[in-house]
């Protein structure tokens, strides 16, 4: 009888331990999950945040700006034929940016049909794609509004041709 | 009570079997949750260092557009924070590495967690510390602009820069008009400044010698080519410095490239016929030979060449 008492006793006493490390380990699962969360969601914002203040810099830098080729300093323009040198290059440029792709769309004058560029379609075609990552899906995109400057030839004459375009730039979710 | 009753009983330090197993459970789970602590706190540092170093990439961003050149950024920490910057050559461009190490409970607590970036050069001490940061840019054309560069010191430096002279054009106006607070321009007194002399002085930290272009710092000597350079080398130790000029010049090599391509894309459709094409293709390899700063002077003639040559251009090619 006494025995008997001391087992249930026992039991009373691993049921009630096993239930207070249940009882702590679900907190434990809550609080991670909860960081998680909160942690996925900065790491989204500030990729987003990086992505946007990306798209005027990219603008701006040295493998796609025009500098002072068109006369001017401008701000937010584009060098195309810059850019079809750089499609050349693009290998070596893998994950230097840090995003998945970047495009470039002329929108005025507008081309009915989409023409992709390459070296036998430029400069009479309305997409550039510039850079895709190997492997990557496409994932959100966001643009901005530039100019897309190239020299043009008329009659023997050379002259800054300047378009109006969107550069379109896909970045992964995390 | 229940010792002096088993005592009584049976002798000294036996126990009864439920005491014994919540002893042992007891201690398990004390065990499991001192580790488990321990690995969240450890989570929440580098949690930390990757949300610092994510902040730190958002705020060089607009650094990097030429427009913001000469302007002041800073990023103040609630914290001690060590923020070490390492770099190597590896691939077409090298790497750029900021490690972040924060004060907890007296002791730097160091994550294996790198911040990297391939399109970013930040020239500093190895590791700069302090709660607050300043951040400014300037573009390095070398003969075009190749990247701007990024000069990170932290608010418990102070540097002072004294007597400028007359042939160095607009660096004392631009470190002035700058307003950065760790920088000083003009009477250095007495006070706590890492001095910085264009003309050797006994009492000078670094020494700049503008006709050599060379930067004398903590006994190592390093050289430069325009102004951006001559900033990162007085902001730099000698290693970091040698191997972010050498990031510089390997995204050269790559632009020159470009520009050499671009030179046919515009010939052919635009009508514009240039002449610095091979002056192109001698940049490219004279700048992959280049192993060291003392080397960078080699360049120096063939860059000159080459931004006459594109200014005269009736069709720039930059």
């Amino acid at each position: 009888m006494k025995n008997q008492r001391g087992q249930m006793k026992i039991q009373q006493m691993a049921f009630m331990l096993i239930t207070v490390f249940i009882f702590f380990a679900l907190i434990g699962l809550f609080i991670i999950s909860f960081k998680m969360t909160g942690l996925r969601e900065q790491a989204t914002n500030l990729q987003e945040k990086n992505t946007m203040l990306l798209l005027t810099k990219l603008a701006e830098s040295p493998e796609f700006s025009c500098g002072e080729s068109f006369r001017n300093t401008k701000t937010n323009c584009v060098d195309l034929d810059k850019i079809m040198a750089l499609k050349n290059n693009i290998n070596i440029y893998q994950n230097f940016w840090g995003v998945n792709t970047i495009e470039i769309r002329k929108i005025y004058p507008e081309i009915e049909e989409e023409i992709l560029c390459n070296a036998q379609s430029y400069p009479n075609c309305n997409i550039i794609e510039v850079y895709s990552k190997e492997g990557a899906e496409e994932g959100i995109g966001l643009s901005n509004f530039v100019s897309l400057c190239r020299k043009n030839e008329e009659n023997g004459i050379s002259y800054d041709k300047c378009e109006l375009g969107r550069i379109i730039v896909g970045y992964e979710i995390k | 009570m229940i010792i002096k009753k088993i005592n009584s009983k049976k002798g000294a330090l036996e126990m009864s079997f439920s005491w014994l197993f919540a002893i042992i459970v007891g201690m398990i789970i004390l065990v499991l949750v001192i580790y488990g602590v321990n690995k969240g706190f450890q989570g929440g540092q580098v949690e930390q260092s990757a949300l610092i170093g994510k902040e730190i990439s958002v705020l060089l961003n607009p650094l990097e557009t030429s427009f913001e050149a000469g302007k002041t950024s800073s990023l103040s920490l609630s914290s001690d924070t060590r923020l070490y910057n390492k770099c190597d050559n590896f691939g077409g461009f090298g790497t750029q590495y900021l490690e972040v190490s924060q004060k907890s409970f007296g002791e730097w607590v160091k994550t294996d967690f790198d911040i990297t970036f391939s399109n970013k050069y930040i020239f500093s001490d190895n590791y700069v510390e302090g709660k607050k940061f300043y951040f400014f840019s300037k573009p390095f054309e070398f003969p075009f602009k190749v990247a701007d560069v990024i000069y990170m010191t932290s608010a418990s430096d102070f540097y002072c820069f004294e007597e400028f002279p007359e042939d160095m054009g607009d660096v004392e106006e631009e470190l002035t008009t700058l307003n950065q607070e760790n920088i000083q321009v003009g009477e250095c007194g007495e006070e706590n400044f890492i001095t910085i002399c264009f003309e050797y002085g006994s009492n000078c930290d670094i020494n700049v010698n503008y006709n050599s272009k060379s930067v004398e710092k903590q006994g190592e000597e390093v050289y430069f080519e325009t102004d951006a350079l001559m900033y990162a080398a007085i902001f730099s130790e000698k290693q970091g410095y040698e191997c972010q000029t050498r990031r510089l010049l390997q995204r050269l090599e790559n632009l020159a490239q470009i520009y050499n391509e671009k030179e046919s894309f515009t010939s052919s459709n635009g009508g514009c016929s240039f002449e610095i094409g091979a002056d192109l293709n001698v940049l490219k390899s004279s700048a992959a030979s280049v192993q060291n700063s003392g080397e960078l002077i080699q360049l120096r003639n063939i860059v000159e060449d080459i931004k006459i040559k594109n200014n005269r251009a009736y069709c720039a090619l930059w």
